[in-house]
């Protein structure tokens, strides 16, 4: 049971240590092998344990020596700063969100893309077509694209990067999603057809994710620093925990993007992030890490951005372990806890109630979930005493992130005007947390951000480190998948207001999305509905 | 006179003494650094009994509260009050200096006597191990305990501890050396006294002092080491009250609210000055040369 992921976040304890009050979910830990269960039989299938691991590469900020940036300009160059940084550029082989942030849509393209609300829309595929019986997709493809390699991409590229995943040459534990697909051919140039081997309705959309990223059959050799992509960016210069270029193509298929040169910096502190805004080091805070002190970005030329993520921050509470096997010992932590004063102190108050897994930017997604559980002390103690389980101890073990340690602050201050104890004991992100509460579940509660969009089937594998073990969940999970497409969305609210009411889980709040710029950029994309940082609609101002 | 006198700073070299005090000079230095320890001491001790508000207490309406007459040091970004956790956080301080020069002390002064008494072939291999030990930073290996067990004010003060025995095995060391030449040691050993009898009896009580000025001085970098560990997170774990926490978790806020790190920052000054002050103090008066001088 390996965790390759361990590599993705080098964690280099100091610098970790040192910086500020950091968050956003942006580094999508995947927590493989673990996994070996899940297959496609998941249906809203997402294999990872989203962390919102912040900053943890091992630069630490240079803001001070930053040149400042040009902008502004048809063609002229932007700066933006993130957190967490790619340690290669293969998101084949390597995990974390940082990679397809940076390179999907921008460098590589799928058949299809997730669109701001959330709908899948064309992409290389300029059209397609799914069969009565669910199980064929026949897809048309757009004429004229070339790969920055100067390769012509036709289908029996995309035929070839769909077989990669499910070969071994993809070793992240995502690919599972891909597992559905039974064949793929390519009958003309222009024409893909995908045979499924039972009808999915979340297929379409792991296609919009990295899995779904259309390589060159000639264009694999050195995917770690050369990508090579049909996208409007190529990487010009990729130097590792500091920057990379990103370089317009003049042979680009599409529309052109307005800017030329665009560059990604990274971060390991949250303070030194912001800083790098005020010295004009970067034009754009992408993710920003220190949401309390946002407010110096309040008034002047700074714009603050606040949108959605796909990141749930969840209270998880060990369902098979006594005495958080009681349902209404899990109620009574619901009730106990007050989301909006967790939300205030783990993230300066930004981000959206959600109630049950999932995102506003989900079909799905059902605002009343949120009423589910008011804070509620009168309920939670005599839900407590009702269960005969006063006087409780728990063991609270967290990640050691900032957004976790001060939500479980709040929480801790919470339960324990129920009389629970909550002992709260933070672990060493991501390596000691990984083992202790992910893989051996040793723990009562535990505190992170699962970043993954639609990943509702986390919670139907009970070998997951929730285990929730819910027949009912996993019937209606499948039934969403499998069933008719139009049925999808209420299936899958049915099944959130299940995990609501069994309380599989506190949904603290949903992680915000928060950019601010310097205000000579336009057009950053609000809400994070996919795995990619879309570059190519900035404008400048 | 000005006697090279073995007691060791933060960086653990000797300190040459000034010129000593002349008798009737008052002893600044101990008062002050007395009165700032009993501070310090008094706060912790109240802690036990009554603080303003519960220190874990998470009041969201009531964030980054200025001082006001219900919170007198204000509130931090959880709506907790200042004052409540400065006056816990001081048990806390207080805790890791006792354990820690505790720990440096009993293991670290029988070997510094042991050292002193040795044979000289096995005095010199033992002064060169200590020497050694003295080499490596008491904070890295703090931190490389914290690696291992986990953060915890426990790890934090045992690492300390550790780290600070060869500061006391070496002042023991030269102590005894000195000791053991003196006439009356000579009058016990001739008198058939070895060993450890000798060692309790004579070498220990005439080392004390010696002892007691560097357990203020080693309280003092005790603190600063627990305040600097858990400031990088190493140390006590969020929500227990700890001051280098504090500062940590104000330093995140210090942009828009940089009142916060002030506190901590001088319970910190004031806990350091006072151990610092109150081992001059005791410097000048129990030394043992200086006592025979006057």
């Amino acid at each position: 049971m390996s965790l390759p992921t361990i590599r993705t976040r080098p964690g280099d304890r100091l610098s970790r240590a040192l910086r500020g009050l950091v968050a956003v979910a942006v580094a999508g830990l995947v927590l493989a092998g673990c996994d070996a269960g899940e297959t496609s039989e998941d249906p809203t299938s997402a294999t990872e344990a989203g962390s919102a691991a912040p900053s943890t590469s091992e630069t630490v900020a240079t803001t001070g020596t930053s040149e400042p940036s040009e902008t502004g300009g048809g063609d002229g160059a932007v700066v933006l700063g993130f957190a967490a940084d790619p340690l290669n550029l293969d998101f084949t082989t390597t995990d974390g969100a940082a990679i397809p942030e940076a390179l999907l849509t921008n460098v590589y393209e799928g058949l299809v893309m997730v669109d701001q609300d959330g709908e899948i829309v064309p992409s290389l595929a300029t059209d397609w077509t799914v069969s009565d019986d669910g199980l064929t997709y026949t897809f048309t493809l757009a004429e004229g694209v070339v790969f920055s390699n100067g390769d012509e991409f036709d289908s029996e590229d995309a035929k070839f990067s769909i077989e990669q995943v499910q070969s071994d040459a993809w070793t992240i534990s995502l690919k599972a999603q891909m597992d559905v697909v039974e064949s793929v051919e390519a009958p003309s140039p222009t024409e893909l057809v995908v045979t499924l081997a039972n009808p999915s309705n979340s297929w379409l959309f792991a296609m919009t994710t990295r899995i779904g990223a259309m390589f060159s059959t000639d264009g694999v050799d050195d995917l770690a620093n050369t990508p090579v992509g049909t996208g409007p960016y190529e990487v010009s210069d990729f130097v590792p925990s500091e920057r990379i270029d990103f370089t317009r193509r003049d042979d680009y298929w599409g529309d052109a993007p307005a800017y030329a040169d665009v560059t990604f910096r990274y971060f390991s502190d949250g303070n030194a992030l912001n800083s790098a805004l005020l010295s004009n080091g970067i034009d754009v805070i992408a993710t920003v890490q220190a949401p309390e002190a946002i407010s110096q970005f309040e008034g002047g030329d700074y714009e603050i951005i606040e949108g959605s993520s796909n990141g749930e921050v969840i209270l998880s509470m060990n369902n098979a372990s006594p005495p958080l096997d009681d349902v209404r010992v899990r109620q009574a932590i619901r009730y106990a806890i007050d989301n909006e004063a967790v939300r205030a102190t783990a993230w300066a108050g930004y981000g959206e109630m959600i109630g049950t897994m999932g995102a506003p930017t989900d079909p799905w997604f059902a605002p009343e979930r949120v009423d589910d559980y008011p804070t509620d002390t009168a309920q939670a103690t005599a839900l407590l005493e009702d269960a005969g389980a006063t006087d409780l101890t728990l063991d609270f073990r967290i990640p050691n992130l900032p957004y976790a340690v001060n939500a479980a602050t709040t929480v801790q201050s919470n339960l324990a005007q129920v009389g629970i104890t909550a002992d709260i004991t933070p672990v060493e992100f991501p390596a000691v947390w990984l083992e202790d509460v992910f893989t051996n579940k040793d723990y009562d509660m535990s505190i992170i951000a699962h970043v993954e969009p639609r990943d509702m089937g986390i919670f139907a594998d009970p070998e997951y480190y929730f285990q929730y073990d819910s027949q009912e969940y996993r019937d209606l999970l499948a039934q969403a998948d499998q069933g008719p497409a139009e049925d999808q969305a209420a299936t899958l609210q049915e099944a959130g207001e299940l995990l609501s009411s069994d309380a599989a889980a506190e949904f603290l709040f949903l992680a915000p999305t928060l950019i601010v710029t310097d205000g000579t950029v336009t057009g950053l994309p609000v809400n994070e509905v996919s795995e990619a940082f879309d570059i190519t609609v900035l404008e400048p101002a | 006179m000005s006697a090279a006198r073995d007691v060791v700073d933060a960086t653990g070299a000797p300190v040459v003494a000034g010129t000593d005090e002349t008798a009737g000079v008052a002893n600044w230095s101990l008062w002050i650094g007395g009165g700032l320890v009993g501070l310090v001491v008094v706060m912790a001790l109240v802690s036990f009994a009554w603080t303003p508000y519960d220190p874990y207490f998470v009041d969201v309406t009531n964030r980054f509260g200025g001082p006001s007459p219900t919170n007198l040091l204000g509130t931090d970004q959880f709506g907790r009050d200042v004052l409540s956790r400065l006056m816990v956080g001081a048990r806390t301080t207080l805790f890791v200096g006792i354990v820690s020069v505790g720990v440096a002390g009993v293991v670290g002064t029988p070997l510094g006597i042991l050292m002193g008494m040795a044979p000289a072939w096995l005095h010199r291999i033992l002064l060169r191990a200590n020497d050694l030990l003295l080499a490596f930073p008491a904070l890295l290996l703090a931190i490389m305990f914290a690696a291992v067990f986990g953060p915890s004010t426990a790890t934090a003060m045992v690492a300390i501890g550790i780290g600070t025995i060869p500061v006391f095995a070496r002042i023991a060391r030269s102590g005894t050396v000195q000791v053991m030449s003196s006439e009356y040691v000579l009058a016990a050993r001739s008198a058939g006294r070895r060993g450890v009898r000798l060692a309790v009896r004579h070498v220990l009580p005439n080392i004390a002092s010696l002892l007691l000025v560097q357990a203020s001085v080693s309280f003092a970098i005790a603190i600063l080491a627990e305040a600097a560990l858990s400031f990088l997170q190493f140390g006590t774990p969020s929500p227990i009250p700890s001051w280098g926490l504090m500062l940590f978790q104000a330093q995140s806020v210090l942009a828009v609210n940089p009142g916060l790190t002030v506190w901590p920052g001088v319970g910190i000054a004031v806990a350091v000055l006072g151990f610092n002050l109150l081992g001059d103090g005791l410097r000048d008066r129990f030394d043992p040369r200086l006592a025979g001088h006057q």
